[in-house]
């Protein structure tokens, strides 16, 4: 099986709000996923679907090749899940709800959970009250890391980590994707993003918009030319945007175009040329802002 | 300031009213019902005066009229139900709010540190204020005594703010809002036994130890003794100041009694029982304490029980609803009514046990749990057994605890023991409010417990629905009185098992079928 997660069109509402308004997402085995989205786009929703906690109105979704809602206790044996908001049961200390998750979740290993521990700087006598944000997100993850599990569901994980904690737990998701296995990673920081996955999906309003991976997304948007012409400006029917500036032009252009638009700028005589690809931040606000536009 | 005022008011807007008019009901209702059902007032109070089991639960009778009655009958209980909401409500805005890290919020905006603990006491004590007056005016409409009436409105209001008071400190002292709101309720639990035993023992200087004793030696209607609220409005001013002093020194999040640091792992924590367990234990532990102190002292008065004569018809009446055939003492009867009046309020202990599992719910810890192989029916199932068989244990305290003091430690654990059917009845509805409307299920089960217990008693004379009509309507008084009279049946017993059965699996059915909220 290569698939981790297969959904199609599922849809979920909520009274009158759709959260899902036919979402697809497609995981492969082994691979590092990334699941984009602006606040309220339906991640969680979907995780939530995906967690057996809910049930989809309809759609189908399919996880490491049974049904989340009816295999529910089957499937959680082969997955572990930190949530964004993680709360944690107060009175317990750090070190007592992982070993209490990692049991349940059919044991876990001793020599792994001090390295995770270490790494991650936690204390584990601490009750889990007085833990800060980022501190019961480190004990989820420690749980979640020093488990067995086929498959890692991720929702917005980091987001209380300090940058150093950011980097160890760079480094633990590489080293569970070295050992085979997949990552549902949502999240909102691009740089995490573009160091951990190997493809992505973006989702707006409860739909899949984007999904593919970086290259392929990048290839979609256009790149930013800034140029310094000697001659007069050519007629450039491929550009978008197109401003004059203290005799600079700039403007984008499909990759498509670009061999088309290079000849046009050749032949007017460049004196200077600045070419930007796409960054992962403009393809992303072209996502994200456009919500309007719907 | 005035923000964080308004902002509480806003919360309380729908809850303070209600309870407000239910207590101001509970008063002016049963004057109204004595009104009218007593022929004569006076034979009345002084049956009632010479029943010294009564005389436990309702206090000394101090004015045989029948405003002073009215208060004698329903005052001991608003005035607990009162320090509960004052509890209740001054712990949810201060504690409560910082535990939730709103108070962050609130603390990182214009407003002094101590502005929070001064919002949520001034709510609080106008509310209380309020209630007070609330109740002693409706009383002065019906026609009663004007002087009288403030003095009970007064004795209501004394009550609230003493416990606004604990509870602001209660507060203070500890990290968790559970905690504090256990902390107050114990200072209660406390003050309530005082009460009860200066009275039921005849010892009543003792009552002057007591916040309750103090709304009691108010004597409304009697007496009218305005200084026997002096010492509580003294107590309520230590707290309050002690509250402020702890609350401009300590920081925001933390308690005055610190945390240790606890074991960095677990081999005990196996599953999800063994987490229920760690969960429930001290709810568990701090009930079947309550109830084996309260065995001791119920039973230890039940040797001073005397006989008295039977002729008159409010003894009758006692002696019919508490025994069955002729020829028991009044010691039994007595027996069965403390039996059955610690069913009544154990009750009370399945349904917070049960609100345990809405309350990981809602926190988002359940989300975690269930995200592993642990099944919903296993979860629920886990918290279940230690609601129904927790019943089982406090009552077992309860009745080892009378029995203890009696001289004879196993002869009343019939009767504890066959309270627990009835206690499990209003578990299930707790049960199956949880799974079919889980955000609900609070209110509901609140509110289970108060018509299980007001209804007989209380809610139902005063709307006018006479005592036996309870039995269809409430399972307790079909209980077989088998410490007072009656053989054990298994009839009734059955019938409530069957449907806290009905109740539980549609309960649990409901919940496997719903999404978590």
């Amino acid at each position: 099986m290569n698939t981790a997660i297969s959904i199609r069109e599922l849809h979920k509402s909520f009274g009158r709000a759709h959260a899902l308004d036919g979402l697809d997402l497609e995981v492969r085995t082994g691979e590092v996923h990334g699941f984009l989205g602006p606040n309220g786009a339906g991640k969680s929703t979907t995780i939530r679907i995906l967690l057996g906690l809910m049930r989809a109105d309809s759609g189908t979704a399919v996880l490491l090749g049974g049904d989340p809602w009816k295999d529910a206790a089957e499937l959680h044996r082969r997955l572990a899940y930190v949530p964004g908001d993680v709360n944690l049961w107060p009175s317990l200390t750090g070190g007592e709800v992982i070993d209490l998750l990692g049991r349940l979740r059919g044991g876990l290993d001793p020599a792994r959970r001090a390295e995770l521990m270490d790494r991650f700087e936690l204390d584990p006598r601490k009750k889990a009250k007085t833990y800060s944000k980022g501190n019961r997100q480190k004990v989820a993850l420690v749980a979640a890391f020093a488990s067995d599990a086929d498959l890692l569901i991720l929702d917005e994980p980091t987001s209380g980590l300090d940058p150093l904690m950011e980097a160890v737990f760079q480094q633990c998701v590489l080293e569970e994707k070295r050992r085979g296995r997949t990552v549902l990673l949502s999240s909102h920081i691009l740089s995490e993003v573009e160091a951990l996955c190997d493809r992505v999906s973006i989702i707006r309003a409860g739909r899949t918009v984007e999904s593919g991976t970086l290259p392929e997304l990048r290839h979609l948007t256009m790149t930013k030319i800034t140029a310094t012409l000697s001659g007069a400006l050519p007629d450039l029917p491929w550009a978008h945007g197109t401003a004059v500036e203290n005799g600079k032009v700039t403007f984008q252009v499909d990759d498509q175009d670009l061999d088309k638009v290079m000849r046009r700028l050749a032949e007017a005589g460049i004196t200077s040329l600045v070419s930007t690809p796409p960054s992962l931040e403009d393809l992303f606000m072209r996502h994200y802002a456009d919500r309007s536009a719907r | 300031m005035t923000t964080l005022i308004r902002l509480i008011l806003r919360r309380e807007r729908l809850i303070a009213p209600v309870w407000m008019l239910l207590l101001a009901v509970l008063a002016a209702g049963q004057a109204n019902r004595y009104a009218t059902a007593i022929p004569s007032i006076g034979d009345f109070a002084r049956e009632m005066a010479a029943n010294k089991a009564l005389t436990a639960f309702a206090g000394e009778v101090y004015s045989p009229t029948v405003a002073g009655m009215a208060v004698w009958k329903n005052a001991d209980a608003i005035y607990t139900v009162i320090a509960l909401i004052a509890i209740l409500m001054v712990v949810r805005h201060t504690r409560a709010e910082e535990e939730s890290g709103r108070a962050e919020l609130v603390g990182a905006g214009v407003v002094g540190r101590l502005a929070p603990l001064t919002a949520a006491l001034t709510v609080t004590a106008a509310a209380v204020s309020l209630a007070g007056l609330l109740a002693g005016l409706s009383m002065a409409a019906m026609g009663f005594d004007l002087a009288g009436s403030l003095a009970f409105g007064a004795a209501i209001t004394a009550m609230g703010l003493v416990f606004t008071g604990v509870g602001a400190l209660a507060a203070q002292l500890t990290v968790g809002a559970r905690t504090a709101v256990g902390l107050a309720a114990l200072v209660l639990g406390v003050s309530y036994l005082l009460r009860f035993v200066a009275d039921g023992s005849g010892l009543t200087a003792l009552k002057w130890l007591s916040p309750q004793g103090w709304s009691h030696l108010v004597k409304p209607y009697g007496d009218d003794n305005w200084a026997a609220l002096l010492p509580g409005l003294a107590l309520t001013a230590v707290t309050v100041a002690a509250a402020y002093r702890l609350a401009g020194r300590r920081d925001v999040g933390h308690g005055v009694i610190p945390e240790r640091p606890g074991p960095a792992g677990s081999t005990t924590l196996r599953g999800p029982l063994a987490l229920a367990w760690r969960l429930q234990r001290g709810l568990l532990a701090g009930w079947t304490v309550g109830y084996a102190i309260a065995g001791l002292a119920l039973g230890a008065l039940a040797l001073s029980i005397p006989e008295v004569s039977r002729q008159g018809a409010a003894v009758q009446e006692f002696l019919a609803r508490y025994t069955a055939g002729d020829g028991v003492s009044m010691t039994d009867a007595y027996l069965w009514l403390i039996a059955l009046s610690l069913g009544y309020v154990a009750a009370l202990y399945p349904l917070l046990a049960l609100l345990r599992l809405r309350g990981e719910e809602a926190a988002g810890r359940a989300e975690l749990l269930l995200a592993t192989p642990v099944g919903r029916l296993r979860w629920a199932g886990s918290h279940l057994v230690f609601a129904l068989g927790g019943s089982v244990v406090i009552l077992t305290a309860a009745g080892l605890g009378i029995g203890l003091a009696t001289g004879d430690p196993l002869g009343v654990l019939p009767g504890t023991l066959v309270q627990v059917p009835a206690v499990w009845v209003p578990a299930g509805v707790g049960v199956l409010a949880f799974g079919l409307l889980p955000r609900a299920a609070a209110g509901i089960s609140w509110a289970t417990f108060l018509f299980v217990n007001l209804f007989g008693e209380v809610l139902g004379p005063i709307m006018g629905i006479d005592y036996w009509i309870a039995k269809y309507v409430v399972p307790f008084p079909n209980l077989p009185m088998v410490l007072s009279g009656e053989e054990f049946t298994p009839g009734p017993v059955a019938v409530m098992l069957a449907l806290t059965l009905a109740l539980v699996a549609g309960g649990l059915a409901a919940l496997r079928r719903r999404a978590l909220l």
